[in-house]
């Protein structure tokens, strides 16, 4: 039988990954809330993000974490590129369309063909000094850069928030996710913010992208399955709601780091979508859909 | 001289509709010429790409629901096929469990998906597909991995595969003819304009998505079965494999989405230039595939059958401003 200990550092464990699963999905859910896309191409840009990172450490020996960081600004201006070259020319709707989705996808291949080109099929991962290290405390253990990267995850959605509640961009974002129509009327600029909300969802699958290099190894075709998980979370939070994405990976953490109790590691992917059928069958509007309702009844 | 122009297009009319036919005949006299296996095996393929191609523009095309996740009904059809064959079902009743497994997939994605508006039937066949794959590479029955072969007793008979794979391209090409036709049909399309005015006419768009999904399904897992019976190998990194998937949407786009013949057209071009870019550039066709995708969509959302149209209402265009001057 498992030991209080045991179930304390499961729980622990679970915490801590999902505080990068929601840095992952965060980037998703702006993009879908305010041009309704759903950026399959996530995935190729978590992969680029990984491999940024990954290169600025090998070449530069530039600090992973300072990678990070760096790695928003980079995929920000990348994303304003690819919203000025592709997304912008895709015909707006309140849901997404063959052609948003069949774009994105075809981008998504591109990119992770673009890097089997540039880095061939080989596994890569990134090692620090403190890869390895362990903090103790009493019958508890924190691998530390899993702390770290929970940290760093932390701190970038804080930041978003930040921008989300204390700046015209910010109110515009969510006036689009609540009711596009209407935040037209009171004057949101409907194409800047877009183009604006594309920039940051990218910069947060890049920078996600390398804190996820810190705690896997990554290959070209890395993002797939974080791909699934990203949805899997945003459905669970309800599609539009940045703190049901929390709740989402909190459940999705839980559920994948509880499920090596009972089954094989190598199901986990089949985890995710056993989730996101359940999501869609009792919970259709996610968490913040069920919270939503209780408020109006209350 | 207005009966005169009626007739041709009657004529027209009758030859366009008897075309398929005498398409259908060629195809199956063509092996008394002995073309050689390699000729035969590629038609063979090309067939079996014509049926899952159709399959998904029955629901991509004509309902507009983008499903990614057509690899899971051809790998589970395949799968089905194989361990009924190697029971010794008869191969027929082994494509029918094939198409039956499949269906049942089709309805486990489609049940609690197609209630919903929004983006959630296209990620949901993104994460069954992940999740397929994944259990069939860890199932033990099947092989696991290392794949799963079939023996059939008796000899090989290529051209038995050849004109089982043609006859069930006809069944597909005809359902999908029999769709267009029809009220379901003209219901899919309603859906695929605008769900909520086809729903407030009176279209149920739940149950015609799901028809739909299943009939696609059907189609698709029989042609994994028949793939299957041919190959006598299968594992997971080949039927359930994502570039699979990516091959059974593009080639209904590449011929022309929502169309009769485009998917058709597309797949026969996918069938031959596949086979040439996979032997030249193993690592580069899904690079060229995706900025095929984004080209297309840009540029011809139509297909071929967009800049057929295209280059057919031009010639039409230049012949009756050459014809309004006669006297020249």
């Amino acid at each position: 039988m498992m030991s209080a200990v045991d179930l304390l550092n499961l729980v622990i464990a679970a915490l801590l990954l999902a505080g990068v699963y929601a840095a992952m999905s965060v980037g998703m859910i702006i993009v879908y809330g305010v041009m309704k896309i759903v950026n399959l191409a996530h995935a190729g840009f978590l992969m680029l993000g990984a491999y940024f990172v990954y290169e600025l450490y090998a070449r530069f020996s530039i600090d992973p974490l300072l990678g990070v960081l760096l790695a928003f600004p980079v995929f920000f201006f990348i994303g304003l590129g690819v919203h000025w070259i592709l997304i912008r020319r895709i015909p707006s709707s309140d849901q997404p369309t063959l052609t948003s989705l069949l774009l994105l996808f075809g981008l998504w291949l591109v990119l992770q063909n673009l890097g089997y080109l540039i880095w061939g099929n080989a596994d890569r991962a990134i090692l620090t000094p403190r890869t390895l290290y362990v903090l103790q405390i009493g019958p508890i253990s924190f691998p530390a850069v899993r702390l770290i990267v929970f940290g760093a995850a932390v701190a970038s959605i804080g930041g978003l928030e930040l921008v989300l509640h204390k700046t015209w961009f910010g109110r515009a974002v969510r006036a689009l996710m609540q009711n596009s129509d209407a935040g037209r009327i009171v004057g949101v600029n409907v194409e800047k913010t877009a183009r604006i909300a594309f920039g940051m969802g990218i910069a947060f699958a890049g920078a996600a992208g390398g804190l996820l290099a810190m705690l896997y190894s990554f290959s070209p075709d890395f993002g797939g399955s974080f791909l699934l998980r990203a949805f899997v979370i945003i459905v669970l939070g309800g599609l539009e709601s940045f703190a049901g994405v929390a709740i989402g990976a909190l459940i999705l953490a839980l559920a994948e780091t509880f499920s090596i109790l009972v089954l094989p590691a190598s199901y986990q992917p089949a985890i995710a979508f056993s989730l996101l059928v359940l999501a869609l069958v009792v919970l259709p509007e996610g968490v913040a859909g069920l919270w939503n309702k209780r408020h109006r009844l209350a | 001289m207005k009966g005169g122009l009626n007739s041709v297009s009657s004529r027209s009319k009758f030859a366009a509709a008897l075309a398929p036919f005498f398409l259908v005949a060629i195809l199956a006299l063509l092996p008394l010429l002995e073309p050689g296996s390699e000729t035969i095996r590629l038609l063979f393929v090309t067939f079996v790409w014509v049926t899952v191609s159709v399959a998904w523009n029955l629901l991509g095309g004509f309902g507009g629901q983008v499903s990614f996740g057509f690899a899971v009904f051809y790998g589970l059809g395949a799968y089905a096929a194989a361990l009924s064959l190697n029971r010794g079902i008869s191969p027929i009743l082994s494509f029918l469990l094939a198409g039956t497994v499949a269906v049942l997939a089709s309805l486990l994605v489609g049940l609690p998906t197609f209630r919903l508006k929004g983006p959630y039937f296209a990620i949901a066949t993104i994460g069954a597909s992940e999740a397929v794959r994944v259990v069939m590479t860890n199932v033990s029955i099947t092989g696991g991995a290392s794949g799963y072969r079939i023996m059939e007793t008796g000899t090989f008979d290529q051209l038995q595969h050849f004109y089982t794979a043609l006859a069930l391209a006809v069944i597909a090409v005809a359902i999908s003819m029999l769709v267009q036709r029809s009220k379901f049909g003209l219901a899919l399309i309603a859906i695929r304009e605008d769900e909520e005015a086809a729903s407030d006419l009176g279209v149920n768009p739940f149950r015609a998505k799901l028809l739909a999904h299943a009939l696609a399904a059907a189609l698709t897992g029989a042609a994994g079965g028949v793939y299957a019976r041919y190959a006598a190998f299968i594992h997971p990194q080949g039927v359930f494999a994502f570039s699979v998937g990516v091959a059974i949407l593009l080639m209904p786009i590449i011929g022309g989405v929502g169309t009769l013949w485009g998917p058709v057209i597309g797949a026969v071009v996918y069938g031959l230039v596949h086979e040439e870019l996979i032997a030249s550039f193993p690592q580069l066709h899904l690079l060229l595939y995706g900025s095929l995708l984004i080209l297309i969509i840009f540029f011809e959302p139509g297909g071929v059958m967009g800049l057929l149209e295209k280059s057919f209402r031009v010639f039409a265009h230049t012949r009756r401003l050459s014809g309004s001057h006669p006297q020249r």
